[in-house]
């Protein structure tokens, strides 16, 4: 029975070789990860190169603010469904590009929640630590921001989940109070965020009050819009923020990382980690079969309609820098008549210039993974902030007439269009001149759709005189986006969806 | 370049055979015969010849013929074969020795493998199913998994890709008992947890252990089945050579009807008015698929002495796909052999090695949309109407949506090698410590080193045109120890007999990756081995996961008079995947056996020969954890700020300390019967399964709370699976010179969704990415697992008012689709969805008949599946508008042609509806085989024991109503969190194949 004994000690000498316990080497926990601001700002990096991806700023995003405006409509007319029932007020609540940015903007609030919560964990000075914290606060707020316009009253979150049985019980919270978190948020970031940071790609005081400004006018604050853009302007130098002197630099990948005009760029390099960090929107507005740029041309599937091209001054020096009206084919200049000769998806249209004609170096073909940096705020827009809510408040001013003719001025690059203003104008005649000019001079550049929803102007541009006719365009219906379907049902709190979905 | 690796092998391994061809024989006497049972007088197969006092043995052919040299003064025969009585017969004169074998009735049981042990099947008390390596071998297949399709009742056999050359097949045994986790039976080769499955002449046998009482002793992985595989063996006697070699050709045996050039420019003017008709008519389909070819040649020595037995063999496959530039090499070797090195001591070794290399085609495309470049996808949304390449040489893309490469291109220019080494080794020693009490000891080592280079050259336009071409190469290394010890002691007294088991085991799993991606290249002929030559980077990818697995078992296996029969057993296991506070689980289980025809009362009957009852209950599991899973964790992504790259994390997902492994309940009652001596023989199997516990990727979690990996794990509810098996095995006619046997098996499987989290819907999606569709089936309780969701088709629309009960979408125009509306708004909206289709078949079947006439054999052989439905997105995807159609769409509406069920030409969005839901039942003639034995007379001259030649055919018939190219489609069910409930989905298959097979088997 000796073998018997040297078994059982071997048995023995097994069983006690291991605890089971995990120890996963090159597994990042968040135990123990935060031990310094710095670590802090790398998951607010996290929010920011989550925003920079197909699902949010390179496609899903980008692509349908764009097509819900009335100043960009659908080329190809055999691209995916989901796009053309965007523009064409025929989107259901399963959207495709809906339930795709959805869960990635809440990826980015969740990592500003982190850091938040994070940055409260630290055991460092404030002046240290507030400064980045300040930056969570801000992305929290430009997210909801984006949220709360889209899609009206929703789920509102301000620190990490750490139980999910709690959280897919939430409700709603109302647009009013999300607008009011918002506000909390970017005077948060506001009092805290530096004069100007080492790039324009994080936001500075400046940044916070821009936002402001452009939150306050959304709510029809007008006195608090003024005031934040007023104390942008006012501090412009503190700030270092100048209008660029060429309109054509602000979407030329190869110099917008130095110019003092942005007060918050979202940076695309021309590198990407599969659709991390990649852009789509040249592909997707540029010209099929174009050669030039050398790109191998792009998708046609984000297309102005012909009365953008037909109502725009052709003075003006910004209509030359934002649409292409040739193409280059088989190495022969052509004019947009021709465009669908070279390939049946593209349209008789000028197209969009300013995502096409400088990308940068590209990480794929048809300008995918381009290298620009999107100006989410540049100073021109609050300039005319200013002087829109300047004109709510105390119309007639030569001072809100000032700031558009700032605007106007560098838009003339040296010729003679756009002129001043001219004095004497109403209240409401200014208040049209202005969204005029933001229409111009901000075109294509994510801004329209909600200016169209905030002036609720939708019966007048999708209607038979507008830029766009769209039979479909319900106003009691598509100021608003469905909430994505599959949401609800997870959360049926969430019920109902926005009205008409 | 790669192509060709293998070739100077190939040479030597045809040296190799001619060389031992030489040496054969040697002259002597040769006695002749065939060997007969006494009952029936039909031939025995296998039976032991040994002349006595030597190593010198044959075994008897199919027919029960054999052929031995015989030398020495009084030579004596030695006759054995299991079941049977031994004969010994002096040689004399005779070269001639027809012998005729006589039952033995104390020895009748066949020998059965169970986990860690082997009993009689008279003794088995659960429910086990045996399949001998005559039937694996019957007809030429790819693989022995594939041999086990239809041969035992409630296993399921499936390829993941049609016939893909190097597919991986998943084996479910009564239907899936989880959800979440793999449903794949836990493999064991030879004692090796997860051992690789060698070839199928290679086995000599695979028992299906089904329910808990066969399984419990596999504890957290028995829940899924376990499949025990045994390799040959060598048997005491003179060597014995066997050679089998095999060449087939294959065909594709269904394509989809297309439009043609001038169709489909007409069908894109409806849709586009300004389409412009390309200048050609090709036939994607016709291009993209050939004749494919099988060659598989596999040659083995065995034999042995009173000490040592050895069996080697190697194997070479060579299969080249029936899709353009897609192919298929395998080389594999095993080796057994065992020593009885003293009285008590018995030490044997297991190795096997296997090279598999697979030159692949992409198909089944998890994207689709202009990311395609799946051979079989792109063939059918191609515009007929261009060139592979223009006028200026260059590969086309398709004109019309997203772009992408043209099929042809893709699959003569990229490139996806993947070479796979596995390697095992297991050594066993196994000491008798008294009589009745030994102990075995068991010690294995196995990797697995995988590569898979892809290179996508710059000529693709859709692929890789911008980024100069892109190359990847990945690698993955996994290592798994294994050490298993246990006693078994065996003790009979008086009418009692007992076997023991006790046992510890120690595994450790080891998995290594890395990859790495370069873009933009200077030139095309890099291929991946030089990813430096690329300008562009990409990040690199590495990580690591381990994880452990220590166990107790034990078994106790009691025996009253050959009557009453008991079996208990247990499992513990600890692992180091388990959840923090659940790091421990333990799998008891009991049954109970009553060998009835062995009472009195039916100890006379000439009716009933075996009359057994068996019921069993126990707990098994199955881990489903991947290491870590249940850790917190964060997420390193691509980040830049001001234009440079930086670091950055986002959360990825929640600790789950409490996460539980998944737990099935399993009652199993079963009947055997034998009738006639056993010339009919049924068993009967009922079993009701109660999972537990089921861990899920989606837990239902709102996509809010802001996690990068949204489907991290939860315990989410519970599942019943119960079934019926039927197995009937009959020999019809036996005489001298014709037989006739027939084989069924039948099994019905119900499954529900008994218990979710607060009674709620879980949805899942399996769509390809390109389809943004995130709910294409679903769990609910009372219904299947897996039932497909969406929209029910109502037909077109007309016009003016909806009907009452229909709906539309918002702005919709005559010519749209029309849907149920269940809400009643009038409108369509997600609230309209409903289930729209069941995957889970209703009931499958295998029916084999075998018959003999003199020389020669003939095998018919049918399998089949009655009542599961299929989802095809690729049908949905041709409908979709952005591509080629099907002829369907010849009768779409138009005004004027408005009677039809085939919606207007238009871009729509690709939704989940039930147009696309399909009757996937079907009966499939499986093989067609004719066999020839050559008579032992003429052989023998030439020193050969055994010559066979047969001709079969495969999948030469299929009966189904489904319009797509295979009814057994497969679709996302591989590498994906959600692979058992993602069932009956079909997007660009690769298709099923027909082949048609000459074998040759040779024995020395």
């Amino acid at each position: 029975m000796k073998n018997l004994a040297y078994l059982s000690l071997l048995l023995l000498f097994f069983t006690g070789c291991s605890d089971l316990e995990e120890v996963p080497e090159g597994q990042l926990a968040p135990d123990g990860f935060f031990q310094s601001p710095q670590d802090v700002q790398t998951v607010i990096n996290g929010a920011i190169g989550s925003m920079a991806t197909e699902a949010y700023w390179g496609r899903k995003l980008s692509l349908p603010i764009m097509l819900r405006s009335d100043m960009v409509s659908i080329g190809d007319q055999g691209t995916p469904g989901r796009r053309q029932d965007v523009n064409n007020f025929t989107m259901a609540d399963d959207n495709g590009m809906v339930t795709a940015l959805w869960p990635r903007a809440y990826l980015v609030i969740g990592a500003t929640n982190e850091a938040i919560l994070a940055a409260e964990g630290l055991d460092f000075p404030a002046e240290q630590v507030n400064p980045i914290k300040a930056q969570a606060h801000f992305f929290r707020a430009y997210t909801y921001y984006h949220l709360v316009r889209l899609f009206g009253d929703i789920p509102y979150l301000d620190r990490p989940v750490d139980n999910i049985a709690e959280a897919r019980t939430i409700s709603k919270t109302s647009a009013v109070d999300v607008y009011q978190n918002i506000i909390s948020d970017l005077l948060e970031a506001k009092s805290n965020l530096p004069d100007v940071q080492p790039t324009r790609a994080l936001p500075s005081k400046a940044t916070a009050a821009a936002f402001l400004a452009s939150v306050y006018l959304t709510i029809g604050d007008f006195s608090n819009a003024y005031a934040e853009a007023k104390f942008v302007i006012d501090n412009e130098g503190t700030f270092e923020l100048e209008l660029t002197p060429d309109f054509q630099d602000l979407f030329n990948a190869d110099v917008q990382g130095s110019l003092k005009e942005p007060l918050l760029n979202l940076d695309f390099n021309g590198f990407s980690d599969g659709n991390t960090g990649r852009d789509y929107t040249p592909a997707l507005t540029g010209i099929r079969a174009n050669e030039k740029g050398n790109i191998g041309g792009g998708w046609s599937v984000a297309v102005p309609t012909i009365e953008v091209y037909n109502t725009w001054d052709g003075r003006d020096y910004r209509k030359a820098v934002s649409l292409d009206t040739t193409g280059i084919f088989d190495g022969i200049v052509e004019p947009f008549s021709k465009f669908p000769d070279f390939d049946s998806r593209n349209i008789q249209s000028a197209y969009i210039a300013k995502y096409t004609r400088f990308p940068g170096q590209t990480s794929a073909g048809n300008g995918r993974g381009s290298s620009l940096n999107y100006a989410l705020m540049r100073y021109a827009e609050v300039l005319l902030i200013a002087a829109e809510a300047l004109n709510e408040t105390s119309p007639g001013s030569a001072e809100a007439a000032g700031y558009v003719n700032r605007v106007r001025a560098r838009a003339r690059n040296g010729g003679a269009f756009p002129e001043d203003v001219v004095a004497g104008l109403s209240q409401d005649e200014f208040r049209d001149l202005i969204i005029e000019e933001r229409k111009w001079e901000l075109a294509f550049e994510f801004k329209r759709w909600y200016d169209i929803k905030r002036r609720q102007l939708g019966n007048e541009v999708f209607g038979p005189t507008g830029l766009e006719p769209q039979p479909n365009f319900d106003p009691a219906r598509d100021y608003l986006f469905p909430l994505p379907n599959d949401e609800l049902e997870r959360n049926p709190n969430l019920l109902p969806n926005n009205s008409g979905y | 370049m790669i192509k060709n690796k293998f070739k100077p092998v190939r040479i030597c391994i045809t040296l190799f055979l001619l060389f031992f061809g030489l040496i054969l024989h040697a002259q002597q006497k040769t006695i002749t015969g065939k060997i007969t049972t006494k009952d029936d007088g039909f031939g025995l197969p296998g039976v032991n010849v040994v002349l006595k006092g030597t190593t010198i043995g044959v075994s008897s052919d199919f027919d029960g013929n054999y052929s031995i040299q015989v030398e020495g003064d009084n030579p004596i025969l030695v006759f054995s074969y299991i079941g049977f009585k031994t004969q010994e017969i002096n040689v004399g004169s005779n070269t001639i020795i027809n012998v005729q074998l006589e039952d033995d009735a104390a020895n009748l049981d066949e020998v059965v493998v169970i986990g860690y042990g082997t009993t009689k099947k008279s003794d088995i008390t659960g429910s086990v199913s045996s399949v001998k390596s005559e039937e694996l071998s019957a007809f030429p297949v790819l693989s022995t998994e594939q041999a086990l399709q239809g041969r035992a009742a409630g296993v399921a056999v499936q390829s993941n890709n049609g016939g893909e050359p190097g597919a991986p097949i998943n084996i479910r045994i009564r239907g899936n008992t989880s959800i979440g986790a793999s449903s794949a039976a836990l493999v064991v080769v030879d004692g090796f947890i997860g051992g690789s499955i060698p070839q199928p002449n290679d086995v000599a046998s695979i028992e299906v252990l089904k329910d808990a009482s066969a399984t419990a002793i596999y504890g957290s992985r028995g829940a899924n089945g376990v499949i025990l595989v045994t390799t040959k063996k060598g048997t005491k006697g003179k060597m014995q050579i066997e050679l089998n070699s095999s060449y087939a050709i294959q065909n594709i045996t269904e394509t989809l009807d297309l439009l043609n050039a001038n169709q489909f420019a007409n069908y894109r003017q409806q849709i586009n008015p300004a389409y412009t008709q390309g200048p050609v008519d090709t036939d994607w389909q016709d291009l993209i698929y050939r004749t494919g070819s099988v060659s598989n040649h596999q040659l083995s020595f065995s034999g042995g002495s009173d000490k040592i037995n050895y069996y080697v063999s190697g194997n070479y496959f060579k299969q080249d796909g029936i899709v353009i530039n897609s192919d298929f090499e395998r080389f594999s070797f095993l080796g057994n052999i065992d020593i009885q090195a003293t009285d008590r001591l018995k030490l044997g070794f297991n190795s096997f090695a296997n090279r598999g290399n697979k030159n692949g085609v992409q198909s089944q495309a998890s994207s689709g949309g202009s990311g395609g470049g799946d051979v079989i996808s792109t063939a059918y949304r191609f515009a007929p109407d261009q060139p592979i390449q223009d006028a200026n040489g260059v590969n086309t893309t398709n004109p019309v949506g997203d772009e992408f490469d043209n099929p042809v291109a893709i699959a003569r220019e990229s490139v996806d090698d993947t070479t796979t080494d596995d390697y095992r080794a297991n050594f066993y020693a196994d000491y008798e410590l008294i009589d009745g009490l030994s102990f075995k000891t068991t010690f294995g080592f196995s990797t697995v080193n995988r590569t898979r280079g892809r290179f996508l050259p710059s000529t693709l336009i859709g692929q890789a045109s911008g980024q100069g071409g892109i190359a990847s190469i990945e690698s993955l290394k996994g290592t798994d120890i294994l050490s298993e010890n246990y006693l078994t002691y065996n003790k009979d007294f008086d009418k009692h007999s007992l076997t023991a088991l006790l046992g510890y085991s120690y595994q450790k799993t080891r998995r290594e990756r890395y990859s790495a991606e370069s873009q933009n290249f200077i030139s095309n002929s890099v291929s991946y081995f030089n990813l430096a030559a690329g300008s562009n980077v990409q990040t690199p990818v590495s990580n690591l996961t381990e994880s452990e697995i220590v166990s107790q078992f034990a078994r106790v296996n009691y025996e009253y008079d050959d009557r009453y029969l008991l079996t208990l057993t247990a499992r513990r296991d600890g692992a180091s995947n388990f959840a923090k506070n659940n790091k421990y689980a333990f799998f008891p289980s009991g049954a109970i056996g009553w060998n009835i025809s062995n009472e009195e009362f039916l100890s006379e009957s000439n009716t009933i020969s075996n009359l057994k009852l068996r019921a069993s209950y126990g707990v098994t599991g199955n881990p489903s954890i991947n290491p870590y899973q249940s850790l917190a964790s964060l997420d390193a992504i691509y980040a830049a700020v001001g234009d440079q790259t930086v670091n950055a994390v986002v959360p990825q997902q929640l600790a789950n300390p409490d996460l539980k492994w998944e737990s099935s309940y399993q009652t199993n009652i079963g009947v055997d019967f034998g009738f006639f001596d056993n010339r009919l023989t049924t068993t009967l199997d009922y079993y009701n399964i109660d999972t537990k516990d089921l861990i899920l990727g989606d837990s239902g979690a709102p996509e809010y709370i802001g996690f990068s990996r949204l489907e991290s794990l939860r315990n989410v509810g519970e599942i019943n699976n119960k079934g019926f098996e039927i197995t009937i095995s009959s020999l019809n006619v036996a005489n001298d010179n014709f037989t006739w046997s027939t084989d069924l098996n039948w099994a019905t499987n119900k499954v529900e969704v008994v218990k979710l989290i607060n009674g709620e819907d879980i949805f899942l999606d399996s769509a390809p990415g390109s389809f943004l569709q995130d709910q294409t089936h679903i769990l609910r309780e009372g219904e299947a697992v897996g039932v497909f969701w969406g929209y029910e088709y109502q037909g077109v629309y007309q016009g003016g008012a909806v009907p009452a009960g229909q709906g539309t979408y918002e702005g919709a125009e005559a010519g749209d689709e029309l849907f149920t509306d269940l809400d009643g708004d009038g409108i369509i909206t997600g609230d309209d969805r409903k289930i729209i289709g069941d995957p889970n078949q209703d009931w499958t079947f295998g029916l084999n008949n075998t018959f003999t006439y003199k020389n020669f054999d003939l095998n018919i052989f049918f399998q089949g599946a009655i009542g599961g439905d299929i989802f095809s997105y690729t049908f949905l995807e041709l409908a979709s508008g952005e591509s080629n159609a099907t002829t369907e769409v010849l009768n779409a509406w138009t005004p004027a042609n408005t009677n039809t069920n085939v919606p207007s030409a238009k871009v729509r969005e690709k939704r989940i509806n039930s147009r696309f839901v399909y009757d996937g039942s079907y009966v499939r003639l499986k093989n067609l085989a004719l066999g020839y034995n050559l008579p032992t007379d003429v052989i023998g001259k030439f020193g050969l024991q055994g010559l066979r030649v047969s001709l079969s055919g495969q999948n030469l018939l299929t009966f189904t109503d489904f319009p797509g190219t295979d009814p057994e489609a497969s679709y996302q069910s591989q590498g994906n969190q959600n692979n058992n409930v993602n069932l009956g989905f079909d997007y660009g298959s690769y298709p099923n194949i027909r082949s048609y097979t000459l074998s040759l088997n040779l024995k020395f």
